[in-house]
């Protein structure tokens, strides 16, 4: 249990992941950009074109302008997952101390304790009620149904799992578990110095469920994050007109 | 209906048509196995097509976004859905996903069934990219659209209507088979109307002249169907006294190829232009009213031609100019010849896919009086299509009155502006647009915008 869970599975998730994305991205880039498809109004220059494919990323721009109602859903879904990630990483890497270090004159390490975990648990319940509402927006909007398959269910079930068991161990006092711990066990991962899992059900099966995330993330439709900025690049380009005026004409643009 | 399959398609094109355009049909036990060889083709091949076969997250966003969807409220016309009727092969047959576990993915193997969808749902998507506009990755449907009509063209299979146009390119080089004699007769008898309505005003239409510095290159619907905007072009010409031509050649801004043969006919087409712009020696080639053709025109000719001409030879659009001039303040218009309510229709191809919605408006404001121009909701590059580009202009009983419900929309919005002219500066549109004005009982004349330039134009001398 502890060997596959605790030692293999991760290492196999890991493999997967990287290899899985880097592979994929690899094949989007054999077929070219043949034609110019940009959209119009294009972008005045490929600086232009990035700060526009960068606003549309930050703001999920087309959803708040023509499905309001998606993005509600999506965009705090998208950034609550977005700063967890972080979050994530931050605070296991200093053991909830990652606001301490970035301004010691200003914030203890109490602070930044119970910052970590205040800021954790808000956005851990912002994270799984929208993903509910996003769960409940594809049951009941009829066009979104037909147009859905199992695996877009399967994928939000699979984050509200992992949110919900998350969210458990943040609220209940008798399910928390604490960074420190698992920081010893993933340090031992990340140096090859395998440690043991720690003992503790809920860490195990959301630990689990993140792992089958990483594996399935190649071969499904999250690789949205990605195809992003692929697709972006493609119909977000610049065009240089040709000069206006009419040869040879008795009357020409200037005097 | 179609008889045979219970689905909305138009009249197919015969199997010798399809020989007289140099393609064997593909017999039906082997349609499958073709088709599954194209996609894996186009899969190495085309971005565009990847890119919207692999990062769609069925969000469904795109579906409140296609007029064909509002007027039909079929499933197969959400653009995320019409794409699946091609995504379930393509992750059947190329993705680990699909061939691991079909039913989880919603993959499905491919059959002649589903072809004959891709018949149906792809010659229902007008290619006007309004789904790419709004999905939040701008996912682009026409892309797949595009390759579906050209895989289905390969097996043997298009609407009568583009076939028949394809083979009147081949044999005239435009879509109504007008040739250089029936070209020439038409013009002659513009050039009197416009002496007869405008006190003598003496305009030529020069037809093949050698040496011209201007080519011009009118839609060959206009000599049927639009004649007021041959007119205001070749007034517009001759007010700037430019030294211009028409070409019999290539008298036609449309190309059909591009709208189900993109490997052949679209070429063709191009060929056709820049050969005949460097016989006659122009210096640049000015293009007439038609969106899909001046996407055509505009996008592609340097990515589908190496032609030396293509990189020599500039092409611009007539409201390009037009709008220069009005800019430059060298025209003088009189706005108050085109007293109306005028409501301006956004062609597809020019707002989302050629940049023009600010030329357009320029001119529109030069050309009618202060306030009489009204805007539609929504407009400019979020306008919806009038429900016949990409050259759906079927007038079998079934299609029409599919065409008519996916200008449900577009009515709905020509009757909130209160308008009593529809300014529609593109060939489709305007053949989309006469009959939708009247199934829906609009109080509105469809006109070109070039129509309203000539009409207002002040001659002195
Ligand atoms: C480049 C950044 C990203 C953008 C612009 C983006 C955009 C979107 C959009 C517009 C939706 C549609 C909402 C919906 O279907 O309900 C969506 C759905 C989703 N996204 Fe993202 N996304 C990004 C990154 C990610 C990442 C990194 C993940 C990681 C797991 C992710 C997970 C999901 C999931 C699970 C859904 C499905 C929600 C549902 O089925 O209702 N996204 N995304
Ligand atoms: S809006 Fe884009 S991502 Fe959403 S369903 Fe339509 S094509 Fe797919
Ligand atoms: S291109 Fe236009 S008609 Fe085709 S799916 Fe998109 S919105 Fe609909």
């Amino acid at each position: 249990m502890d060997l596959i869970i605790g030692q293999i599975l991760p290492y196999t998730a890991a493999v997967v992941f990287i290899g899985g994305v880097t592979w994929r991205i690899w094949r989007w880039m054999i077929p070219r950009i043949v034609h110019n498809i940009t959209l119009s109004p294009w972008p005045a220059s490929w600086s232009a074109a990035i700060v526009w494919i960068l606003w549309q990323f930050a703001t999920f721009w087309n959803l708040l302008k023509f499905d309001r109602p998606l993005w509600a859903g999506a965009w705090f879904m998208h950034i609550a997952l977005f700063l967890m990630l972080g979050g994530h990483i931050a605070a296991f890497y200093t053991v909830g101390l990652q606001f301490h270090l970035m301004a010691p004159g200003i914030i203890t390490p109490e602070m930044s304790l119970a910052l970590s975990d205040w800021i954790g648990t808000v956005l851990g319940l912002i994270f799984l009620v929208a993903l509910l509402y996003l769960l409940g927006r594809r049951l009941v909007n009829e066009q979104v149904r037909n147009i859905s398959s199992a695996s877009d269910f399967l994928h939000l079930f699979l984050l509200i799992g992992i949110a919900a068991l998350g969210n458990i161990m943040r609220l209940f006092p008798d399910y928390h578990l604490g960074y420190a711990p698992v920081r010893e066990y993933l340090a031992g991962l990340f140096l090859f110095n395998p440690q043991p899992l720690p003992d503790h059900t809920l860490f195990i099966m959301k630990y689990t469920l993140v792992m089958t995330l990483m594996i399935v993330f190649p071969f499904s439709k999250l690789m949205h994050s990605f195809g992003f900025f692929w697709e972006r690049w493609i119909v977000n380009r610049p065009y240089k007109e040709p000069a206006r005026g009419l040869p040879g004409a008795r009357l020409q643009l200037r005097k | 209906m179609s008889e045979a399959t219970g689905l909305r398609q138009p009249k197919k094109a015969s199997a010798d048509l399809f020989r007289k355009l140099g393609v064997e049909p593909v017999p039906d036990n082997e349609k499958v196995q073709e088709a599954i060889r194209h996609l894996d083709d186009f899969r190495f091949r085309v971005r565009s097509f990847v890119m919207a076969m692999e990062s769609c997250v069925k969000c469904g966003a795109c579906a409140e976004a296609c007029h064909t969807y509002l007027g039909t409220r079929d499933p197969n016309n959400i653009p995320a859905g019409r794409v699946d009727l091609i995504r379930k092969a393509y992750k059947r047959y190329f993705t680990v996903q699909g061939q691991l576990f079909p039913g989880l993915v919603g993959a499905q193997d491919l059959d002649l069934e589903t072809i004959e969808k891709w018949y149906s749902y792809f010659y229902q998507c007008s290619e006007c990219r309004r789904c790419a506009h709004v999905c939040p990755f701008g996912i682009d449907t026409a892309e797949v659209t595009f390759i579906a009509r050209q895989i289905l063209y390969w097996l043997g299979i298009a609407p009568q209507l583009h076939a028949a146009t394809a083979e009147a390119i081949l044999r005239t080089g435009n879509h109504m088979g007008l040739t250089k004699a029936g070209i020439e007769d038409t013009l002659e008898f513009l050039a009197e109307e416009i002496e007869e309505d405008y006190d003598g005003l003496k305009v030529e239409f020069p037809v093949d002249k050698p040496n011209s510095d201007i080519l011009y290159v009118p839609s060959s619907a206009d000599f049927m169907l639009n004649p007021n905007t041959l007119k205001g072009a070749a007034m517009f010409f001759k007010y700037v006294g430019a030294n211009w031509t028409i070409s019999s050649e290539i008298t036609e801004a449309g190309n059909f190829g591009y709208l189900s043969d993109q490997s052949r006919i679209q070429r063709e087409m191009v060929t056709r232009l820049f050969r005949e712009a460097t016989k006659l020696g122009v210096k640049k080639i000015v293009w007439g009213e038609c969106g899909h053709g001046w996407r055509a025109a505009k996008m592609y000719p340097p990515t589908v031609s190496d032609l030396p001409g293509v990189k020599r030879i500039p092409i611009t659009h007539i409201h390009d100019e037009v709008e220069a001039y009005i800019k430059a303040g060298r025209l003088e218009l009189d706005p108050k010849r085109n007293d109306r309510k005028v409501t301006l229709h956004d062609p597809c191809n020019y707002a989302r896919a050629c940049g023009h919605s600010d030329n357009m408006r320029v001119i529109m404001n030069a050309v009618v009086p202060k306030g009489a121009f009204v805007e539609m909701k929504p407009s400019r590059e979020a306008n919806f299509c009038c429900g016949g580009g990409s050259g759906i202009l079927f007038d079998d009983p079934d299609m029409y009155q599919f065409r008519i419900l996916a200008s449900n929309k577009k009515a709905e919005q020509v009757r909130e502006t209160g308008a009593d002219t529809l300014c529609a500066p593109c060939s489709i549109c305007k053949a989309q647009l006469y009959p939708m004005v009247k199934e829906h009982k609009l109080p509105v004349e469809v006109v070109g915008l070039i129509d309203l330039v000539g009409h207002a134009l002040v001659f002195r001398d």
